[in-house]
């Protein structure tokens, strides 16, 4: 019985959670050197600004945030999530609605701002190929799709996601601006037709891995991760045709404990400054349309916005409304 | 002082104080913690399962009658028994070994296998994605021997799953196992080999039983942590080879969706309790005298 | 004569070879790692293009990796303590108890090994909002006992079913204290049980990531979520280096424990 006690004592006098003080904002992201970067061009250039400290915390688990806004017990202040995960809690009550006083919304990209949230940074599916591995290099999601030309492992993005579905009508030849709603049954037949030479990556440094050691020499892949991978010596080609946008996006759980400073977070991390800082440091793209003008030439080349010529936008809209709907038969089709 | 190896001098003068302590209030501590940090918190999530999206079983219903989730429950399952059944061919003879063996070869594979366990999991789990792919180090000295020609498909199926898992488990029949087998008196065996036996007979007849709480205890062991495991099955397997943990995780990381998360656990649970009811019928008698 | 090691004849050698595989085994991934970890190469590749200690020099440089591991090993440390003492009394209980429902009792310490960790995370973490024990020390350890204690409980029930109690009974009959009895009798006994509950809630503390996740707070990171944020964003043989010089060290704790041992006995 005494170990009880013990610790019973122990928590009512250690126990109190570490909530932020009045001076101080969590922000939450994903970890790795994405997040590093995040710290050093937004969270720093803000306690800078405004001498509040921000504290970095993560990974982003979207169990979390739901239990700690039911429990009105909320951490985080601002956190770093899917786009479609944004829309979606936006509309199931988990989310502050996003004060447009403060953040400035006309330069930012009208494809990623809802009420509830605005982008992070945003990338494009591509297809990455390991010139040094294969004789011939996929051009098309059709050519991706295509094993007799193309013979070999190909690697895709494992969640379900914005990405592949859309990948897989559009090698069926759907056109671009048919897709949505997303024929699921048609994207899964035409899926299938590969399935046995899909490799899975499940995160961006796995893919790079997958590339690089020509376990799957070609295959779907986040842009930024192909440019880094490029940087370190390895042969990639890129090939950005129908190239398939995806973002991630700033929120503030519904209760957070300093939503004043948060909104204030948010405007500056979305500032063009702010944004070019970040996609200089990480090879994603900027969601403020004033940013590219503030970087180099040869970076901004890299990036999607220079790639519009046959650029597919994933509708995150559609994405929330059916993201039950579509992970369970995603997680179904994968399992079969 | 009382010493046994004095009992014909103390115990006439000493009154013998066997006093009668075994009992429920022992398991109190355990059982507070269980229940304060476990059960309660649990069975409120697991509520939710009944209540959400709406009151009722529909989730339930959802999970039973679908195809794929009744392929994942029995592909866990599966899975889970030819880890512990592999874990226990390789895992009996090792430690058998271990337990005769002179102690400066055994030290040395004790050490081992602790490093093996004290490296970080997922660094584990992950060296061996590298080792058995396709353009990994092992089928490029398979190759570079000539041994084959195609490199052999080692990961992101079953074979990978069983590699990974078994070498995560494998400690954890070695161990009990081992103490098992020390505490077995040499001397049962030596009257066996004097009666007769051969040492097939003496190993079937004698030293597997004997043995046999420590198997059970280890499987077990085993057994259940397979079920619940799903980093090492998502980076090693294929998605065809989905565990229900990982399953799980999605409805609850991802979709958060509690009430099918929390239903689809339960019906784990129950399931393993029942398998552990039915294994206390039939292995319960064999435990070893000590009561 | 099967647990006399010369007497076993043709036997012996399978026995060796099996051991000496799985040994083999055991070791190739952390090998392999070690290898790794001086490669130049950023991914995963073998044989690396050259050698390098740059991995090291990072890994030693960014204080947040140490900091981890140090929280990670008192956490653990805390954790195998308590699991220990807690399971030891429990499982007397268990073993030599009469009491109805006691079977059920030894099926519910063993559930927190059967349900999936990430619904115990999600539920813990909610309980401990409203009673302000997330992002603590203390959360973490109760987090992290919860799933030790089965490991705990199975080890030590085990081994004591394995106890002859008539030994510690006779001891008692000579006069020494019932617990007198059990500290100097028994626990020896058990000993093996009792270093295999140590380890497995030692390791089950220190490997643990899915409630690690949800426990954390910024200023309490353990390595396994480190390491498993680095794996998904970025990989670096880093965390390579971070391994092998925590088998480096292990070694050389080992090592000096055989010692040490060497030492006293002579």
């Amino acid at each position: 019985m005494k170990n009880i006690t013990i610790i019973a004592a122990l928590a009512a006098t250690l126990g109190l959670s570490t909530a932020a003080s009045a001076a101080e904002l969590v922000f939450t992201s994903w970890g790795g050197t994405t997040q590093d970067v995040q710290k050093a061009a937004w969270a720093d250039k803000f306690t800078e600004k405004t001498g509040t400290a921000v504290v970095q915390d993560g990974p982003t688990d979207y169990g979390k945030i739901k239990a700690m806004v039911e429990a009105a017990g909320v951490t985080w202040d601002v956190v770093d999530v899917e786009g479609d995960y944004a829309v979606q809690a936006g509309k199931a009550g988990l989310l502050e609605k996003l004060d447009f006083s403060v953040i400035d919304k006309t330069k930012l990209d009208p494809r990623f701002v809802t009420d509830y949230s605005v982008g992070s940074f945003y990338y494009s599916f591509v297809i990455g190929c390991n010139k040094d591995a294969v004789s011939a290099c996929p051009k098309t999601w059709a050519d991706l799709f295509d094993t007799a030309k193309f013979p070999g492992k190909r690697t895709f993005y494992k969640w379900s996601a914005p990405g592949v579905i859309e990948a897989a009508l559009l090698a069926d030849g759907v056109a671009a601006d048919k897709l949505y709603p997303l024929d699921l049954d048609r994207a899964f037949k035409k899926l299938d037709t590969i399935k046995a030479d899909i490799v899975w990556w499940s995160g961006g440094a796995q893919s790079q891995q997958l590339l690089a050691s020509a376990e799957a020499p070609f295959g779907s892949f986040w842009n930024g991760r192909l440019t880094a991978l490029a940087a370190t010596g390895v042969t990639v080609e890129t090939s950005w045709d129908q190239n398939i946008t995806a973002a991630d996006a700033l929120v503030v759980p519904k209760g957070a404990k300093n939503k004043d400073e948060a909104m204030k977070f948010i405007a500056l991390a979305t500032s063009a400054e702010a944004q070019a800082e970040m996609a200089k440091g990480t090879g994603y793209a900027p969601i403020n349309v004033g940013s590219p003008a503030l970087m180099d030439a040869d970076v901004a080349k890299t990036l999607p916005d220079q790639q519009t010529a046959s650029q597919v936008n994933a509708d995150m809209g559609y994405w929330a409304e059916n993201r039950d709907a579509i992970g369970e038969r995603w997680y179904a089709w994968q399992a079969k | 002082m009382a010493t046994l190896t004095d009992p014909g001098g103390i115990a006439g003068t000493v009154k013998p104080r066997i006093v009668r302590q075994y009992n429920f209030a022992q398991t109190v501590p355990a059982l507070a913690l269980i229940l304060l940090f476990f059960v309660l918190p649990v069975l409120a999530l697991l509520l939710r399962s009944v209540l959400e999206p709406q009151p009722g079983f529909g989730n339930y219903a959802a999970l039973l009658g679908s195809t794929t989730y009744l392929k994942i429950f029995l592909n866990t399952f599966v899975v889970s028994a030819l880890v512990t059944a592999v874990s226990l061919a390789i895992g009996f003879p090792v430690a058998w070994a271990l337990a005769i063996m002179p102690s400066r070869l055994s030290s040395v594979v004790f050490a081992i296998l602790l490093l093996s366990m004290w490296t970080n999991l997922l660094t584990r789990t992950y060296a061996w994605m590298v080792l058995l792919q396709r353009t990994g180090v092992i089928n490029k000295t398979l190759m570079g021997l000539g041994l084959i020609d195609q490199p052999l498909p080692l990961v992101n199926n079953l074979v990978g799953v069983t590699i990974g898992m078994t070498y995560i488990m494998l400690p954890f029949i070695i161990l009990p196992l081992y103490g098992v087998i020390r505490r077995i008196d040499p001397a049962i065996l030596q009257a066996a080999a004097l009666c007769g036996a051969t040492r097939f007979q003496a190993l079937t007849r004698i030293l597997i039983p004997l043995a046999a709480p420590g198997m059970v205890s280890g499987a077990l062991m085993v057994f259940v942590m397979s079920l619940g495991y799903f980093v090492t099955p998502a980076l090693l397997g294929g998605t065809a080879n989905m565990m229900l943990a990982e399953l799980i995780a999605q409805f609850v990381q991802s979709l958060v969706n509690w009430g099918m998360g929390g239903a689809a656990a339960l019906i784990l649970l129950v399931v393993t309790l029942t398998l552990y009811a039915v294994q206390l019928r039939l292995f319960g008698p064999a435990r070893m005298g000590g009561h | 004569m099967l647990l006399n090691f010369e007497r076993l004849g043709a036997w012996k050698w399978i026995l060796l070879v099996i051991t000496g595989l799985t040994a083999a085994f055991l070791i190739l991934p952390i090998v392999f790692i070690a290898a790794l970890s001086f490669g130049s190469s950023q991914w995963l590749i073998f044989p690396p293009p050259s050698w390098t200690l740059q991995w090291y020099k990072a890994f030693l440089a960014d204080p947040r990796w140490l900091e981890a591991a140090w929280t990670s090993f008192r956490i653990a440390a805390v954790v195998t303590v308590l699991s220990v003492l807690i399971g030891l009394v429990a499982s007397f209980g268990l073993v030599r108890g009469r009491f109805i429902g006691k079977e059920a009792l030894r099926a519910l310490f063993l559930t927190p090994m059967i349900l999936p960790v990430v619904v115990l995370a999600v539920a813990l973490y909610a309980f401990f909002l409203r009673i302000g024990l997330n992002g603590t020390t203390t959360g973490f350890v109760i987090a992290h006992l919860v799933v030790a204690l089965p490991f705990s409980i199975l080890s030590m029930t085990n081994a004591l079913e394995g106890f002859d109690k008539s030994i510690e009974d006779a001891a008692v009959l000579c006069g020494a204290h019932p617990l007198e009895a059990k500290i100097r009798v028994t626990l020896p006994a058990i000993s093996h049980g009792l270093f295999s509950a140590a380890v497995f809630s030692f390791l089950t503390s220190w490997d643990e990531v899915v409630l690690a996740i949800f426990m954390a707070s910024p200023t309490l990171q353990t390595l396994p979520v480190k390491i498993w944020t680095t794996l998904r964003q970025d990989l670096t043989p880093v965390i390579a280096a971070a391994s092998t010089l925590l088998v480096i060290v292990t070694i050389a704790l080992m090592l000096l424990a055989a010692l040490v041992r060497k030492g006293l006995k002579s």
